[in-house]
C-alpha cells in the first residue's frame, strides 16, 4: 500500500502541486490514558515552591496553663494588660494559631515521567491532530481548513517573509485558520478567584499552534506570531505535549510548514527504524491494527468462525404474548394441524344436518315395561 | 487521494471523547442528562449514534432563515473540514411533505443513515413547525369568576 499523502498549501491558502508522503509518527496509536497521566504529572514541572512563613503563628511566648483553672491546657497568651493576654494560641483551631500541617517549601512539586511514556505521549498527539473529528471535538473552529493535518508552504517562510504580526495574520486567515483565531479573541474573559492577582488575569481558550522547523523557515516567525490571541509557535525538534494536547485533551489544531513536516520522519523514525535524533526510539505500534470495530465483526476472519445463527428467520421467539388458540385460528393450526380438515369437511356439525334424532324402536318404552 | 492512515476509526474518536468533548452539554439536573451542540446531531443527544462530529456519515437538519437546511457529511472527505459537508436548502415555500419526502430520499433511501430516518424526518417537521405563522386567536377568551365580574365592573 502507497504511503498517503498530503497536499502543501501555499501561502495564498491554495494548493500546490507539490505534496508529502504522511509521516509515519500520524500511525502511531492513540491513547487518551498514557496522553493524560503524561499531561498531569509534565503540567506540575511548571510549578513554583510556596509555603506559609515558618514563624507564622508561634511569634508568642505563650504556655499551657495546666489543670485546675477550668480551662483548656492548650498553651495560653502570658502576661496582662491587653486582651490577648491569657487567649489560646499555637494550636491549628485557635485564632491566630499556626494552621494545620504548614506547608513546606521542600515539598515534592514536580514529577518524573519516563522518557518512554513522554515520547509516547508525544507521538499520540500528534498523530490525534490529524483527526477532524477530534479537533472539532476539541473545540477547534476548522471548518473553513482546506485539509488536516494542514500544511503550509516553506516557500511562505523564506527569507524572513513572515516577520510581521500583519503577514502573520494574513498567512492565518488564507490558509483557513483565521476562524479559529477569532474565536479564541472572542472568549477573553477574566478568570474567576485568585489567580487574578497573581498574574493570570485572564481566559482564553488556544487556537492554532505553528510548528517551523528553525533552520529553514527561520525564527522571525516566531516574533511575528507570538501577538495573536492563542497562536503557538514551536519548533518541530521540540514538540511539547503541553501544547500538542492542552489540558490532556487531543487534537490540537496544528499548522505545520512543509519542512518541519518533512522533518517529522527524521525526529520520529518510524516502527521499524529508529528516529535519528531520539535515541533508542522506535515508534510505538498499534495493538489492534483494526480501529475500526463495526469492520472487525463483519470481517470474514471472525463471521468465519461464529456459530450460524439458530432457527434463522423461523426463530422462536422469546418472551410474547399468550395467543388463545380457539380464537386465533393461525396458532390452533399449529397447535392440532388436524383442525384444518376437520372445519373444511364439516366434521364438528355432521350430525347436525342428520336432523332430529330418530327414537330406537321401541327400546325405552320395552324396558320399562319390564320392569 | 487519502491524507491518513487507517488508525483513527469513529469507533476510536468517540472513545476519546465520549467524556468531554465541545460539543457536550452536561447538566446536573435530570439525573445528569447530556445533550449535544453538535450540528449535525438530530436528536441534539449526546451518543454515539447521533454524535455527529465523530461518525464518517451523519444528517444534520437546520434552520436556514425561514427554511430548512439538509447538511449531510461526505465520507470521502473526512479530512477536509472545508469540503466535508454538503449543503441544501429548500425553498421556503416547499409544502411540508415534500420536504421529509426529499430528505428520506436524498438520505435514507439511498443506503445513507438509514437508521436515522425517522429523526430525520421529526427535526425536519420541527423545524417547519417553528417557522409557521402563529394564526390569531379568533375569538376572545371568556372571562370566569373574579377576572369576569371585574371586567363587568369596570365596563358598567
Amino acid at each position: 500500500m502507497s504511503r498517503p499523502t498530503v497536499t502543501i498549501y501555499g501561502a495564498d491558502g491554495s494548493a500546490t502541486q507539490d505534496s508529502h508522503p504522511l509521516p509515519n509518527v500520524f500511525k502511531a496509536p492513540i491513547r487518551p490514558d498514557i496522553v493524560q497521566t503524561v499531561h498531569t504529572g509534565m503540567a506540575k514541572n511548571k510549578r513554583q515552591p510556596y509555603a506559609v512563613s515558618e514563624k507564622a503563628g508561634h511569634q508568642t511566648s505563650a504556655e499551657s496553663w495546666g489543670t485546675g483553672r477550668a480551662v483548656a491546657r492548650i498553651p495560653r497568651v502570658s502576661g496582662g494588660g491587653t486582651h490577648r493576654a491569657g487567649q489560646a494560641a499555637f494550636g491549628n483551631q485557635c485564632r491566630s494559631g499556626r494552621m494545620f500541617a504548614p506547608t513546606k517549601v521542600w515539598r515534592k512539586w514536580h514529577q518524573k515521567i519516563n522518557l518512554g511514556q513522554k515520547r509516547f505521549a508525544t507521538a499520540s498527539a500528534i498523530a490525534a491532530s490529524s483527526s477532524a473529528a477530534l479537533l472539532m471535538a476539541r473545540g477547534h473552529r476548522v471548518t473553513s481548513v482546506p485539509e488536516v493535518p494542514l500544511v503550509v508552504s516553506s516557500t511562505a517562510f523564506t527569507g524572513a517573509a513572515v516577520k510581521k504580526t500583519a503577514a502573520a495574520v494574513a498567512l492565518l486567515n488564507s490558509v483557513g485558520a483565521g476562524q479559529d483565531v477569532d474565536k479564541v479573541k472572542n472568549s477573553r474573559k477574566i478568570r474567576a478567584g485568585k489567580g487574578k492577582l497573581r498574574g493570570r488575569r485572564h481566559q482564553q481558550r488556544r487556537g492554532p499552534l505553528v510548528v517551523y522547523e528553525p533552520e529553514k523557515d527561520g525564527k522571525e516567525l516566531v516574533k511575528a506570531f507570538r501577538n495573536i490571541p492563542g497562536v503557538e509557535t514551536c519548533p518541530v525538534f521540540a514538540l511539547n505535549l503541553l501544547q500538542l494536547a492542552p489540558g490532556g485533551h487531543l487534537g490540537r489544531f496544528v499548522v505545520w510548514t512543509s519542512s518541519a513536516f518533512a522533518a517529522l520522519d527524521t525526529v520520529y523514525g518510524s516502527s521499524t527504524e529508529p528516529s535519528q535524533l531520539k535515541k533508542d526510539f522506535l515508534l510505538p505500534q498499534n495493538t489492534v491494527a483494526q480501529p475500526d470495530i463495526a469492520k472487525l465483526i463483519n470481517s470474514s476472519e471472525v463471521q468465519s468462525v461464529l456459530r450460524p445463527v439458530k432457527g434463522g428467520a423461523i426463530s422462536k421467539r422469546g418472551v410474547v404474548q399468550k395467543k388463545n388458540p380457539l380464537r386465533n385460528r393461525q396458532v390452533l393450526l399449529r397447535l392440532n394441524p388436524y383442525a384444518a380438515a376437520y372445519s373444511k369437511n364439516g366434521l364438528g356439525h355432521l350430525s347436525l344436518d342428520e336432523g332430529k334424532p330418530k327414537p330406537k324402536e321401541g327400546l325405552f318404552i320395552n324396558a320399562l315395561h319390564d320392569n | 487521494m487519502a491524507t491518513s492512515y487507517d488508525n483513527i476509526s469513529p469507533d476510536l474518536v468517540w472513545e476519546c471523547c465520549r467524556n468531554q468533548n465541545a460539543f457536550l452539554c452536561k447538566r446536573k439536573q435530570a439525573g445528569g442528562v447530556q445533550f449535544s451542540r453538535d450540528p449535525l446531531n438530530l436528536v441534539n443527544k449526546h451518543s454515539r449514534k447521533y454524535a455527529g462530529f465523530v461518525n464518517d456519515t451523519a444528517i444534520g437538519i437546520q434552520r436556514d432563515d425561514n427554511t430548512v437546511k439538509l447538511i449531510t457529511k461526505l465520507q470521502k472527505r473526512k479530512n477536509q473540514p472545508a469540503k466535508m459537508y454538503h449543503e441544501s436548502s429548500f425553498s421556503a415555500s416547499t409544502p411540508s411533505r415534500k420536504v421529509y419526502k426529499s430528505v428520506v430520499n436524498s438520505t435514507a433511501k439511498k443506503g445513507y443513515r438509514a437508521d436515522l430516518r425517522a429523526e430525520a424526518v421529526a427535526r425536519a417537521s420541527a423545524v417547519k413547525l417553528s417557522q409557521r405563522e402563529r394564526k390569531e386567536k379568533a375569538r376572545p377568551v371568556k372571562l370566569r369568576g373574579a377576572k369576569a365580574r371585574k371586567a363587568a365592573e369596570a365596563s358598567s
